[in-house]
């Protein structure tokens, strides 16, 4: 794992190509000022376009399960930094994300929280920037 | 639509003049740092390679050296940060500590994005219709429902190959390809009616200059992303020229039906990619799953 991780890079090249800006969306769907969090158990990883997917089942405190779809950069980018196979479905994550402006169980990852601890941090804006709406 | 665009985005002028090199980057036509309009013009001035009758040869792989930038490297405990960045920096840029990090970017580069010198002139009539597209795009933009971005939008190809006779061009987004016979043949009469995302295209030389004429358009493609719709008698004509390691792209769309005038397509000039084992790689399937969630209306 550490091995995959130590090759990783900035995951902007999805955006650098004018056709790809236009199927940006990101504002419109999600919050990016604000966060949510849960911890749930990967039930599948979806290497599409535009976006790629993480699915989630996470246990609410009533004992009822809930599913949960995170998105996040483009499948290119993930490929072109070795990131297709760092997450594994019944993997235990938390997930800190951008919610949506609908309400649904969805959202923009900001950081995965792995089992041993390590985490990867993928923002879209700068989340410390007072002005990023 | 011009007109009501122009008086629609008014008072973002003031904020979008402040963003011009964002504009200018994410249309590739940045005014070049020093060094960079130093390396475009050397590779403009190597000798163009020629094939058959002499005409250049656009064989190659062609943009594609751009995008990304620094390594983020995990720290001591394993830990990453990949700062995916909201705003299209190059790499110079990148390098530069030059790009910061983007501030509602899909607004701004929305307004930024109308602010090209040339936009399409349409009919009066049609001008509600295109604001109506152009607002509700994150619904009705045909490229956010997984369907091709069509003839003149899908811009330059990322790689060439050229034979005697034919042209092929092909894209890195999507796996798409195009044929385009370059062997003196007319339109055929039964391909040029039909209503395809790409139409019926025939090339041919002007000088050094590839010219391709297609036709046969349906009419489920924009032109470009702020709603700029057109009708099946769509009619392009595509510009390719190769000098030294430089290849130069650009359009001109007719459309009589909706348009009072041609719209020509400012077009972008790539540079031959360096990296002599750069090559394609499948593109992965598009899922539309968003649409549903859009709540409300910014693109970028």
């Amino acid at each position: 794992m550490k091995k995959i991780f130590g090759v990783l890079v900035i995951v902007a090249l999805s955006l650098a190509a004018k056709p790809a800006v236009a199927h940006h969306a990101l504002q419109a769907e999600f919050d990016t000022a604000k966060r949510g969090e849960f911890t749930g158990t990967l039930t599948k990883f979806a290497m599409i376009n535009p976006h790629v997917r993480w699915f989630f089942e996470v246990k609410k405190a009533d004992g009822t399960t809930a599913t949960w779809e995170i998105t996040g950069a483009g499948p290119q980018a993930l490929r072109q930094n070795g990131m297709t196979r760092i997450f594994q479905v019944g993997q235990t994550l938390k997930v800190t994300y951008a919610p949506a402006r609908d309400g649904s169980n969805t959202g923009r990852v900001v950081t995965f929280t792995f089992p041993d601890g390590r985490t990867v941090t993928m923002y879209h804006e700068d989340p410390n920037n007072p002005n990023d709406l | 639509m011009n007109q009501l665009n122009r008086f629609g985005i008014a008072a973002a002028v003031a904020a979008a003049m402040s963003l011009v090199s964002l504009h200018a980057a994410q249309y590739g036509a940045a005014p070049a740092a020093p060094a960079a309009r130093g390396a475009a013009q050397q590779e403009q001035n190597v000798p163009t390679p020629r094939g058959a009758g002499g005409h250049p040869d656009l064989t190659g792989m062609w943009g594609g050296g751009g995008g990304g930038g620094g390594a983020a490297k995990p720290d001591e405990k394993g830990n990453l940060t990949v700062l995916q960045r909201g705003r299209p920096c190059s790499k110079q840029q990148f390098d530069a500590g030059n790009c910061a990090p983007g501030i509602n970017f899909e607004r701004d580069s929305g307004v930024t994005q109308r602010m090209g010198p040339e936009v399409p002139m349409y009919k009066p009539e049609f001008w509600e219709r295109v604001q109506y597209l152009d607002r509700n795009g994150t619904k009705e933009d045909p490229e956010f429902h997984c369907k091709p971005g069509g003839v003149p939008r899908m811009g330059p190809p990322a790689k060439i190959v050229q034979t005697p006779t034919e042209v092929i061009l092909l894209y890195a987004q999507g796996n798409q390809f195009r044929v385009i016979p370059i062997d003196g043949r007319p339109h055929d009469p039964i391909k040029s009616q039909d209503t395809t995302w790409y139409g019926d295209a025939v090339g041919k030389w002007e000088g050094d200059t590839l010219v391709v004429d297609i036709v046969g358009f349906n009419d489920e493609s924009w032109i470009e992303w702020p709603g700029w719709f057109h009708s099946n008698n769509m009619h392009v004509i595509e510009k390719y020229t190769r000098t030294g390691n430089t290849l130069r792209w650009e359009a001109t769309v007719e459309d009589p039906d909706v348009l009072v005038e041609p719209y020509h397509v400012e077009g972008r000039t790539l540079r031959l990619n360096p990296n002599t084992k750069a090559t394609l790689t499948e593109d992965l399937p598009c899922e539309e799953r968003d649409s549903q969630h859009m709540v409300t209306h910014e693109r970028g």
